[in-house]
């Protein structure tokens, strides 16, 4: 083919000009797939919080910290449009909150099996064993998170040390790509039991474990908007926080939609000088190419002709970088993944669709960055390009 | 023996625009005739306007139709003034061959792809274009040369690939702006008897523009151009040593 010919006369021009769609490529692809991630969860996330209100203790944040009693949830059944209240107790699972991390925190969950009436819709399946059931309830069961399994090289059948208590595991997850894989749901009265034990031992002793949730799961009659409830307990019971799909969307999506234009727009803007650098070699091949251009005009090359060699040209410069660019960006995205694994912090999920992109987008910048030198190319007079030195 | 026209052209005048200001009339008004199966030269000290001629025959340029008498021109009895460049070109394609004084072939392609350009740009493609790009390349006795690089290939037998190319879509009018004109003496006449073999075995017509006078001495007739006009247009094909400025004295 002509043009990888003409692309092997620079080698170390072409080469640069290469490397340069290669960094904004890779930067696409490692900062898409760090976003394809990040939209994931927050997805799940809002799928998890969707058709019901999530109620925890005030200033708890979302669903774990601080415990009311249990009979708080009974308020809040009394209220129009509610259909079923699940009590729960939630907390982290480590005995201290580790450093920062852009994943879920590993938690634990207790409630009762089945509580919820058949109205949960989030879709849980079971890679493993089972899920847990009413008679659970009172030893030590656990369902573990895909994630939890994964890092603690746990199987159905095995013991997990929860807080100093072993559980015996009867049930792992499906991957969710959500707050479940980092989750292990225990029975209730474990929970209760498991969280009192991490009180300073004063409070503990003021409290009743089987009084005791740090939150509920309000599950709205059909045809009631879930708002509706959660503005009834901001109202009249200030102890309680509720959050919806749509509070959960405006506080973390907002968040992560700055945080994607912020990893796109770094993206983009690398691409933009590798694009501005395509423009360059081209006007560059162009300028030294144009009595070979006036030859070619000259013994009846047309212009369209002109344009469409160099466009090509260059369409595979881009098409070129972007594939060397993803190839670079794929091995380091799954090398840091791997390596995140054992300590559940998957970072990026690279998708077929980030892939495609990313290689087409190259290739026609490539294109468009070309068009303008190649236009250039097609206008000069063939006899001034000719006398060209 | 009734020559027919193969280019016919009236009140043909080019001015270029050096600049803003500055403009050079490179063509004054020529009338000029070229029958089929002739080879001509052009001939005339440099600036003269000789080589805008040959690109306003060759249809590389467009006589000028602003000002003056209304430009006429016209190839086997088609008109060209009113041609857009996309037609030009296809004609420039199809049948007409071009070779220049240097830098003739692209130098990324070999020898027999260089011909088959030509080809493609006539739109004759693949196996045809490669055997008639091979029988061009044997033609001018380049066969064991087909897969050379240009820089491989000697000055002569870089100008003897380009005679190929021109020649290899059997087009009625060849053009040679200087083809001898970077070539030694031995080089240069076996470049001339290529050509004139071609013009007297097929019958092609040529124009070769050139300031050698051996070069005039080999075609049938002389076009003399000076200041933008033509001032001679010898039949005879013997070189005459001229001294213009004398003959315009006793005219």
């Amino acid at each position: 083919m002509q043009q990888l010919r003409n692309l092997g006369r620079r080698k170390l021009r072409t080469s640069l000009t290469i490397l340069g769609i290669t960094i904004g490529i890779w930067a696409l692809v490692v900062f898409g797939s760090m976003a394809n991630k990040i939209n994931a969860l927050v997805a799940g996330g809002s799928q998890f919080y969707e058709g019901k209100v999530t109620v925890s203790a005030k200033g708890a944040g979302m669903g774990f910290g601080s415990p009311v009693d249990i009979s708080a949830g009974d308020r809040v059944a009394s209220m129009g449009g509610v259909d079923v209240v699940v009590p729960g107790v939630s907390m982290l699972l480590a005995d201290e909150a580790s450093s920062m991390s852009m994943s879920m925190p590993q938690m634990i969950r207790g409630q009762v099996a089945d509580a919820d009436r058949g109205r949960e819709t989030f879709p849980m399946s079971y890679a493993s064993g089972r899920a847990l059931t009413p008679a659970d309830e009172g030893s030590n069961v656990a369902v573990l998170g895909s994630d939890i399994a994964r890092q603690h090289d746990t199987k159905v059948g095995d013991t997990i040390t929860l807080h100093g208590e072993p559980f015996q595991v009867v049930g792992i997850l499906e991957p969710t790509l959500t707050a479940p894989d980092t989750t292990v749901v225990v029975p209730l009265e474990a929970a209760q039991r498991l969280y009192v034990k991490t009180l300073p031992p004063l409070v503990a002793a003021e409290l009743d474990p089987a009084t005791l949730a740090t939150g509920f799961t309000v599950y709205p009659k059909p045809g009631t908007d879930p708002e509706t409830i959660a503005t009834e307990i901001r109202a009249t019971a200030p102890d309680l926080e509720p959050v919806t799909a749509k509070d959960f969307n405006s506080q973390i999506g907002s968040a992560t939609s700055i945080l994607n234009s912020i990893l796109v727009g770094i993206a983009l803007i690398s691409l933009a000088v590798g694009g501005l650098s395509v423009i360059n070699t081209m006007a560059m091949s162009v300028a030294e190419r144009t009595r070979e251009i006036g030859i070619k005009r000259a013994i009846g090359g047309g212009r369209l002709r002109i344009v469409r060699e160099l466009v090509t040209e260059s369409a595979l410069i881009g098409f070129l970088g972007g594939a060397t660019g993803l190839v670079l960006g794929a091995v380091l995205v799954t090398v840091v993944n791997e390596a995140g694994r054992s300590s559940g912090t998957v970072l990026f999920q690279l998708t077929t669709g980030t892939a495609l992109t990313a290689v087409g987008f190259s290739t026609v910048l490539g294109a468009l960055a070309g068009l303008i030198p190649a236009m250039h190319a097609a206008r000069l007079d063939p006899v001034a390009a000719l006398r060209y030195e | 023996m009734t020559a027919t026209a193969l280019l016919e052209g009236r009140n043909l005048r080019k001015t270029y625009r050096l600049g803003r200001r500055t403009t050079v009339e490179a063509l004054r008004g020529v009338d000029v005739r070229i029958d089929r199966g002739e080879m001509v030269a052009i001939m005339g000290p440099s600036g003269s306007g000789k080589s805008t001629l040959m690109h306003i025959l060759g249809l590389l340029h467009s006589p000028d139709a602003n000002h003056g008498p209304r430009p006429e021109l016209s190839f086997g009895g088609q008109d060209m003034v009113n041609l857009g460049e996309g037609e030009r070109t296809k004609i420039r394609a199809r049948e007409m061959g071009f070779v220049f004084q240097d830098f003739n072939l692209v130098p990324t392609l070999t020898a027999i792809e260089n011909v088959m350009l030509a080809c493609d740009y006539a739109g004759i493609r693949g196996a045809p274009a490669r055997a008639l790009a091979a029988e061009a390349l044997a033609l001018v006795d380049l066969a064991d040369r087909a897969d050379h690089r240009p820089a491989e290939l000697s000055g002569g037998e870089q100008q003897r690939v380009a005679i190929a190319r021109a020649l290899v879509n059997k087009p009625s009018l060849i053009l040679a702006d200087e083809p001898t004109g970077n070539l030694d003496s031995e080089r240069s006449a076996e470049v001339l008897g290529l050509l004139r073999r071609f013009n007297q075995e097929h019958g092609q017509t040529f124009i070769l523009v050139t300031h050698d006078p051996d070069v005039a001495a080999a075609c049938d007739r002389v076009i003399r151009v000076r200041d933008g006009r033509i001032r001679d247009q010898s039949l005879s094909a013997v070189p005459q040593p001229l001294d213009l400025e004398a003959r315009e004295a006793v005219a």
